[in-house]
């Protein structure tokens, strides 16, 4: 796939908002306006890939939620694009019978059913309106991207698909199926956006084999179908110059439960576990210099402020992946040299101002002009330059002080340590009873990683000294039932899975990564360097799509809807290393696997990866998840 | 890839009508009832009408702009055939019109700006018509543009060609002038009976030099100009660009001013208000301190009272 899924989903939804026409490339074109309506999940889908001004460029005057108040506008076409779920489609029907709007072209985000197709029809005919209702269309978008190469499946709704709705030990078979039909419904979606139909590889035994088996029914249904296949040759055909097909690899969270607890590094990772980031926009608190004013002064007032951290910022694109350091240099380097153009523009004005005098010779003017409109011509990039500086030192500096409060480097290493089995440094006990390193949950979170990776489970006596020791540090210890049920069953299942055997190498304690003039001065944080790595997804990534034999996923099942007989076989038709994979994670993922996924394909010319959960989770709400699960 | 099930919502739309009708439930009126019924009820929005007849009047000039647009910029118009060909004064009729209407598709865009906040309670409607006035005037901006781009192409046309006459004037003066002075010697020559009537080989190449000279001279000239007259469009350009930020910066003067004045005001009062408090502090110590002496002087009193 050429374009990648972020680009394939933007072309759908402008189209969408041309009526569902192509567009016409027309720089004069007469301008043409209309309303859109949303429901929550449109509002989701939407946000990530369109800005404000993209939408006012496509002629959109006002864009409005669905359940909220709205005034009729006569003479104005409106764009629906929301579920095709009960309460829209009675709140439809009634802006049909109040007759809001002009014309109505509805277009619901995954498949509507005949039932309430004729809901709908029955309150058009009853307000007389079956003449407006211009156009009705199924659009297939109900996922969300996030990067380009990036989705998740909604972020409305996600208790409902949560690790936990999906784990739970008291759950029914039929909210089984219910929540196994909203993960396959948004995964054809994908199929169907992508354009392209993946052979289907998953491990057994888990709610992941449940997802590729309804999966691999619903594709072969609509393959069969041939009136109404969504997979038609133009959609195929166009574009798409590889006649490979992309893998599609099912994984289960429980596969890994270690990678959504570590502490990180990376920039984005960091981003999301440390601060309020959700759908690509980052909410800051900033306290405006905290000082204490003993004479009763009101206290000083924190402004909220919010980021979108958008493919447009080039800074974000090329060092979301880096490790923190990194990042703060470049920051530190970005500045200087904003600066330095800012000072030749300045320089230039001095310039003009002393040669205004005089009556300079023809060539003295040409130059100057020359530099003039370079420099005016550069004005507006240099301001976006300063205003992305701004962000990104912000956002740092925030990242910057959770990580000196909750000594996040120190955890970092402690759990790199620990996931790759070297020797230890510092005992854990130290580590948990330490009363100026991290958050409750911190602690937490580093004995689970040990507990997890442990071989043997710790003996009784050293599980209640542990046990005390959290308890004293204010952790609550509801996951760690939930965890020791999870490791009998996990090892009952298979080998505990290794992290591979590489280390993070520190480069030099208290070193002093900024000179002083910076506003990073990162003392007593350590310089750690990311080494690579291969997290549990990841390996098994690398077996499947190389086709290398593993006793891990050796007995992973095989689907192929476009062969004729579903077979319940393991062994792989297809001999090739596949090009393109997309990896699921059901249950939940995070941007560390993310990240891994990144730097393992970079690696491997000509191939690409896409990864997919059914929700994104920090740390923070996992740990509630598991606790959660083991109030049981 | 989306997926149109209008037909569908059609054919549901049927089957509901006539289980409707095998139910009993009194039918919805026919399409040809609805449409008259909805002429006659809603009142068609005055806004949006007049908005779209500017949009298709701006269309128009648009449309007569592009179709002789080909004509307009044809520089060798006078080479050409009868047909195709555009005099100056058409050119400048077609500006003056062209000017009028933009002017008069501008008025109509301020009058329904000024308008269409009048009568509406709803703030949705509001912004709704805001944004399509925006729309509005930035499709006559483009017109606007496709214009004055015309424009701009001839005049430097006409200014080029009158440097390239004024230029061709001066060189035929001096060569004139040369001619006369040469045929002056020539009578001369003449006069003294030499008879020959073309110039000598050292005249000829003299005034083949000094051509060349000239010719030279006239070029850079010539090319001089150009350069100038290429750095002036830029220094236009540049102080659109700076009137524009200028304008701006003025709006955010003002702004911070206001601001300004508010907090000066803000300072009297607090100025004031700590005044005041000063003065009941004092007052206050004044009589804790006259409270203290009677009591000192009615406790001597009573002691002096009661020996």
């Amino acid at each position: 796939m050429a374009a990648g899924i972020r680009e394939k989903q933007t072309v759908a939804l402008k189209r969408m908002l041309n009526f569902n026409l192509p567009p016409i490339k027309n720089s004069t074109g007469e301008p043409v306006w209309k309303v859109l309506i949303y429901d929550r999940f449109g509002q989701d889908i939407i946000s990530p890939l369109l800005s404000v001004k993209e939408l006012r460029d496509m002629g959109i005057t006002l864009h409005l939620l669905l359940h909220s108040d709205r005034d009729p506008i006569p003479d104005v076409p409106a764009v629906y694009f929301v579920m095709p779920t009960e309460e829209n489609i009675d709140r439809m029907c009634q802006d049909l019978r109040n007759q809001l709007y002009e014309s109505y072209y509805l277009n619901f985000i995954s498949a509507i059913s005949r039932s309430k197709l004729e809901d709908i029809a029955n309150a058009a005919l009853g307000a007389s309106a079956v003449t407006q209702v211009a156009k009705v269309f199924d659009q297939y978008l109900n996922f969300i991207t996030l990067e380009d190469d990036m989705f998740v499946l909604c972020n409305q709704n996600k208790e409902l698909i949560s690790y936990r709705a999906i784990n739970r030990p008291d759950i029914t078979d039929t909210e089984m199926e219910a929540i196994m039909d909203t993960v396959v419904d948004s995964l054809f979606c994908f199929f169907v956006t992508l354009g392209a139909i993946p052979i289907i590889r998953c491990s057994r035994g888990t709610a992941a084999e449940m997802v590729a088996v309804k999966l691999d029914k619903k594709l072969r249904e609509n393959l069969r179908d041939a009136r109404n296949s969504l997979f038609t040759g133009d959609t195929l055909g166009a574009g798409q110059f590889s006649f490979q097909r992309p893998l599609l690899v099912l994984v289960d969270r429980n596969i890994d439960l270690a990678t959504p607890l570590h502490h990180t590094w990376t920039y984005q990772a960091l981003v999301h576990d440390v601060l309020d980031f959700h759908l690509n926009r980052v909410n800051l608190e900033e306290s405006s210099g905290m000082e204490n004013s003993p004479a009763g002064a009101r206290p000083k007032k924190k402004n909220k402020k919010s980021y979108d951290l958008t493919p447009a910022d080039k800074f974000w694109q090329k060092h979301k992946g880096s490790p923190f350091p990194e990042v703060a240099e470049s920051v530190q380097q970005e500045l200087e040299s904003y600066r330095a153009q800012e000072d030749e523009v300045k320089r230039l004005k001095s310039i003009m101002g002393i040669e205004g005098e005089d009556e300079g010779a023809i060539s003295m003017l040409s130059d100057n002009t020359a530099k003039l409109t370079s420099a005016v011509s550069s004005l507006p990039e240099l301001l976006e330059k300063k205003r992305l500086i701004d962000l990104h030192t912000n956002v740092a500096t925030a990242v910057l002080e959770h990580i000196k409060a909750r000594k996040l480097d120190v955890y970092f290493e402690y759990e790199e340590k620990i996931m790759s089995k070297s020797t230890l440094d510092k005992s854990l006990l130290d580590m948990i009873s330490d009363p100026d390193a991290g958050t409750p949950e911190d602690k937490m979170r580093l004995f689970v990683i040990y507990y997890i990776n442990s071989v043997q489970a710790p003996s009784e006596a050293d599980l209640e000294q542990y046990k005390k020791a959290l308890t004293d540090a204010g952790c609550n210890l509801t996951p760690l039932n939930y965890i020791k049920q999870w490791k009998a069953f996990a090892k009952m299942a298979s080998a505990p899975t290794s992290y591979g055997n590489v280390t993070a190498k520190p480069l030099g304690l208290f070193s002093r990564v900024m000179n002083t003039g910076s506003q990073f001065v990162m003392e007593g944080v350590k310089n750690l360097v990311l080494k690579q790595q291969n997290l549990p997804v990841t390996r098994i990534l690398d077996n499947l799509i190389e086709m290398k034999s593993n006793p891990e996923t050796d007995d992973y099942r095989y689907f192929d809807p476009k062969m004729l007989r579903g077979s319940d076989s393991s062994v792989p038709r297809n001999k090739n290393p596949f090009q393109e994979a997309i990896v699921f994670v059901v249950g939940g993922g995070n941007y560390i696997e993310y990240q891994n996924l990144v730097d393992y394909i970079k690696g491997k010319q000509g191939k690409h990866v896409l990864y997919g959960c059914s929700e994104l989770f920090n740390a923070a709400q996992f740990i509630k998840q598991l606790s959660q699960l083991g109030q049981k | 890839m989306a997926v149109d099930i209008t037909l569908l919502f059609k054919a549901s739309v049927k089957t509901v009508k006539t289980r409707n009708k095998a139910l009993g439930v009194p039918a919805g009126e026919s399409p040809r009832d609805e449409l008259l019924k909805r002429g006659s009820q809603r009142p068609k929005s005055d806004f949006s009408c007049r908005a779209r007849e500017v949009i298709t009047n701006i269309g128009k000039l648009k449309d007569f702009l592009l179709q002789h647009r080909k004509d307009y910029i044809n520089a060798y118009s006078h080479l050409m055939s009868e047909y195709i060909r555009m005099t100056d004064t058409e050119r400048d009729q077609i500006d003056q019109d062209a000017q009028i209407f933009m002017r008069t598709c501008a008025d109509a865009i301020q009058q329904l700006r000024t308008e269409a906040h009048k009568n509406v309670q709803s703030p949705q409607v509001r912004e709704h018509r805001a944004a399509v006035l925006d729309f509005t005037e930035d499709y006559l901006k483009r017109v606007c543009k496709l214009y004055s781009e015309q424009r701009a192409v001839r005049v430097k046309r006409m200014v080029d060609k009158k440097r390239f006459m004024l230029i061709c004037l001066g060189f035929l003066v001096i060569f004139t002038d040369q001619n006369l002075t040469d045929a002056h010697t020539n009578l001369g020559l003449w006069g003294d009976g030499k008879g020959e009537d073309e110039l000598s080989p050292e005249e000829i190449q003299m005034f083949e030099q000094e051509n060349k000279r000239l010719v030279g001279e006239m070029n850079s000239l010539f090319d001089e100009v150009r350069q100038i007259e290429g750095k002036v469009v830029e220094i236009s350009r540049l102080q659109e660009i700076f009137t524009e930020k200028v304008l701006q910066q003025d709006t955010e003067i003002d702004n911070i001013h206001q601001l300004v004045v508010g907090a000066t005001e803000n300072i009297k009062g607090g100025n004031e208000d700590i005044r005041e408090a000063i003065q009941k502090n004092a007052g206050f110590r004044v009589w804790i301190l006259f409270f203290l002496v009677m009591c000192s002087f009615s406790l001597l009193f009573l002691d002096w009272y009661d020996s």
